[in-house]
């Protein structure tokens, strides 16, 4: 077979993907295709990036051997990428540098972006804070509530913060306020996507940034072990850490790739974020792919314990991995995602996010004395301490006192 | 035969209204209204949970719509109902692409058949279009283009080549029913489409009153005007009291009339 060589030049994977926006927004978008190109190849760009890379996130992060959770699931070798011990706590740092220095290279001077949990929009008030441009984050008004610890972040880091009070007042809403600002001032705007999503060339460009996590765990795993992992375990929200590590193993066929999404209350349940497994193929927010709908075609309000993964929508080259079965996609629950959680902080003394919980909690049940010898890394794409008051609160114990 | 190859040759008036807003029974009512009026075109804006590139104030009345449980099923036969007086009316069917595609491209084609006589589909642009274009040509709907502000010459020639029934020009960088309208710029650039194509352009976003639609039709090339958030806005501001706002919309739609 020939090598994966995703998306094609009007960025489809396969039948997902493109580019479904009003005409406001197509000039800017090709524009933008055109820039990214373009720069992308260029070496002052690259050593830029790698340059904040290694000294203002701390990159490479390591990939640290799991030895008691490997001991306890008498299976696989179990590494963990290390991206929760980037500058600001996740992955989502990797791909906003990538996105600014983008930016400023384009002209543009004000930067734009959504934020469900708040991780994404905390990088990007941290890039725009350490190039001084001005930065304007749209986040749901349920999810400024949830997330309060990040809506101070972002103000301490100079943002503003543009609560959204229409539709179901979450992520998916906060990306179409964010969509409308942008098209209203397209002309010195820059929109920081924090996922997979969206249009072409979003999807390929935050894929590309992010590949360095997967770029950096190949040669760690191939200068430890000495060979390739046999597994690989990431969770999926839109999709931007997953992709970031699956993407340089994709011409590697041994390698077994696995998705992990939010089943919620569980993927039958109208209560749940596993598009994957629960959606219909459908467009969201410029791209063919995976959505929560209903069978008239109405976008469905996603729910997950962990406001990372709340979202209806999937990335659109996930969908062209599942489809031609170059990965498999699982559903965790919240309770499942929950159990993990603790489980990792008890056994690694790893705090983990609800996110990657949620790829520890498929790791515990399906590897659980299987898979003996093999290795497996799992992405750790977040730290927990933005979650400890949602978890604690599910597991009962009152942070007030 | 395709109404919009019978539009006048200046001051075209199109209306645009969300089907089943704010519920099924009231929107006939509404949609009664506004085809008693007769304007050269009437577009049915089909309702959708993530209306991108309009305003709130459409947003608000997609969502209650929606609330009521409207489905484009529904809506088509809304349309079909109100057809039965259309007269030379223009009918234009303005949706996201998305409901099309759960209803079937073809299906839905077949759907409007007869009594539609154009398409917007607001988030295909250009280079998506060759399947839809090809079922809609069959059947003798005109998918009408969008050009914007950020749309350059070479881009328009493109879009416009074939073009039918009218050009819709988004008059600013912005979505449906907000930013103040800027006359100079909007005949500079329509001046550039005239040169480009016969079709006629009429100029949407953010046309609001009276006075708006008299600059527009007197002041520029352009050959029309669409007025969509005002009409919707309007039953707000009435508290939503729909005997009120009937008569509110009769008198409002008598006063933008030209032709």
């Amino acid at each position: 077979m020939d090598r994966y060589n995703k998306p094609n030049n009007i960025g489809r994977y396969g039948e997902f993907g493109g580019m479904y926006v009003s005409e406001t927004l197509m000039p800017l978008l090709l524009e933008l295709n055109e820039s990214y190109k373009k720069i992308k190849k260029d070496k002052k760009f690259q050593s830029e990036l790698r340059d904040l890379f290694n000294n203002y996130v701390g990159r490479p992060s390591p990939l640290f051997y799991a030895a008691n959770i490997t001991k306890y699931l008498k299976g696989p070798k179990v590494y963990f990428k290390r991206d929760e011990l980037n500058h600001t706590g996740a992955h989502k740092i990797n791909n906003c540098l990538g996105q600014i220095l983008l930016a400023k290279k384009m002209g543009k001077t004000r930067i734009i972006a959504e934020t469900g949990a708040g991780q994404h929009g905390v990088a990007t008030a941290t890039v725009c804070a350490l190039f001084g441009l001005e930065c304007h984050i749209y986040m749901g008004a349920k999810d400024i509530i949830r997330q309060k610890p990040n809506v101070f972040r972002m103000k301490l880091l100079g943002a503003n913060i543009i609560p959204v009070e229409i539709g179901s007042k979450s992520l998916k809403d906060a990306m179409n306020e964010a969509l409308r600002d942008w098209i209203k001032n397209v002309r010195d705007t820059f929109y920081i996507i924090g996922s997979t999503a969206g249009p072409h060339p979003y999807p390929q460009m935050v894929r590309d940034f992010q590949s360095i996590i997967g770029k950096e765990a190949r040669k760690q795993i191939l200068s430890i072990e000495k060979k390739l992992p046999d597994f690989l375990i990431a969770c999926v929200g839109g999709g931007s850490n997953a992709m970031g590590l699956f993407y340089p193993f994709l011409n590697d066929k041994k390698v077994k790739i696995i998705g992990v999404e939010a089943a919620g209350k569980g993927s039958k349940t109208n209560l749940t974020a596993a598009t994957m497994t629960a959606g219909t193929p459908g467009i969201l927010h410029g791209s063919y792919s995976y959505v929560l709908q209903n069978n008239d075609g109405q976008i469905k309000e996603a729910h997950s314990i962990s406001a990372g993964l709340d979202y209806p929508g999937v990335g659109p080259e996930h969908s062209y991995l599942k489809k031609n079965k170059l990965a498999e996609y699982h559903g965790i629950t919240d309770k499942e995602a929950l159990k993990a959680f603790q489980l990792c902080s008890k056994l690694e003394g790893i705090i983990p996010a609800l996110e990657p919980s949620h790829a520890l909690a498929y790791l515990f049940k399906a590897f659980k004395n299987k898979h003996k010898n093999k290795i497996l890394i799992l992405n750790l794409c977040g730290r927990g301490d933005k979650d400890l008051f949602t978890a604690a609160k599910e597991i009962g114990f009152d942070t007030d006192e | 035969m395709n109404n919009l190859d019978k539009l006048p040759k200046k001051n075209i008036l199109s209306l645009f209204m969300t089907c089943g807003f704010p519920s099924l029974n009231q929107s006939k009512k509404i949609f009664e209204n506004i085809q008693k009026n007769k304007p050269e075109i009437i577009e049915f804006g089909l309702p959708f949970s993530d209306p991108m590139a309009d305003g709130q104030v459409i947003q608000k009345s997609n969502k209650m719509a929606l609330d009521n449980g409207l489905t484009t099923k529904q809506s088509l036969n809304l349309i079909k109902l109100i057809s039965k007086n259309k007269g030379k009316t223009s009918y234009v069917v303005m949706c996201y692409l998305n409901t099309i595609l759960n209803f079937g491209i073809k299906n839905f084609v077949n759907s409007c058949k007869g009594f539609v006589d154009g398409i917007i589909i607001v988030d295909l642009p250009y280079e998506e279009e060759t399947e839809i274009k090809f079922e809609l040509e069959k059947n003798n709907i005109y998918l009408i283009k969008l050009i914007s502000p950020m749309t350059n010459a070479k881009r328009s020639k493109k879009l416009l080549r074939n073009s039918n029934g009218f050009i819709y020009y988004i008059s600013s960088t912005g979505i449906t029913g907000t930013n103040k309208l800027n006359y100079r710029e909007i005949n500079k650039n329509v001046k550039t489409l005239k040169k480009i194509t016969d079709t006629p352009i009429l100029v949407g976003f953010g046309v609001k009153t009276k006075k708006d639609v008299l600059i527009i039709n007197t002041k520029t090339q352009a050959d029309g005007v669409i007025v969509g958030s005002a009409m919707i806005q309007m039953f707000f501001d009435l508290n939503n009291n729909l005997k009120k706002y009937i008569r509110s919309l009769d008198r409002y739609i008598k006063s933008l009339k030209i032709n």
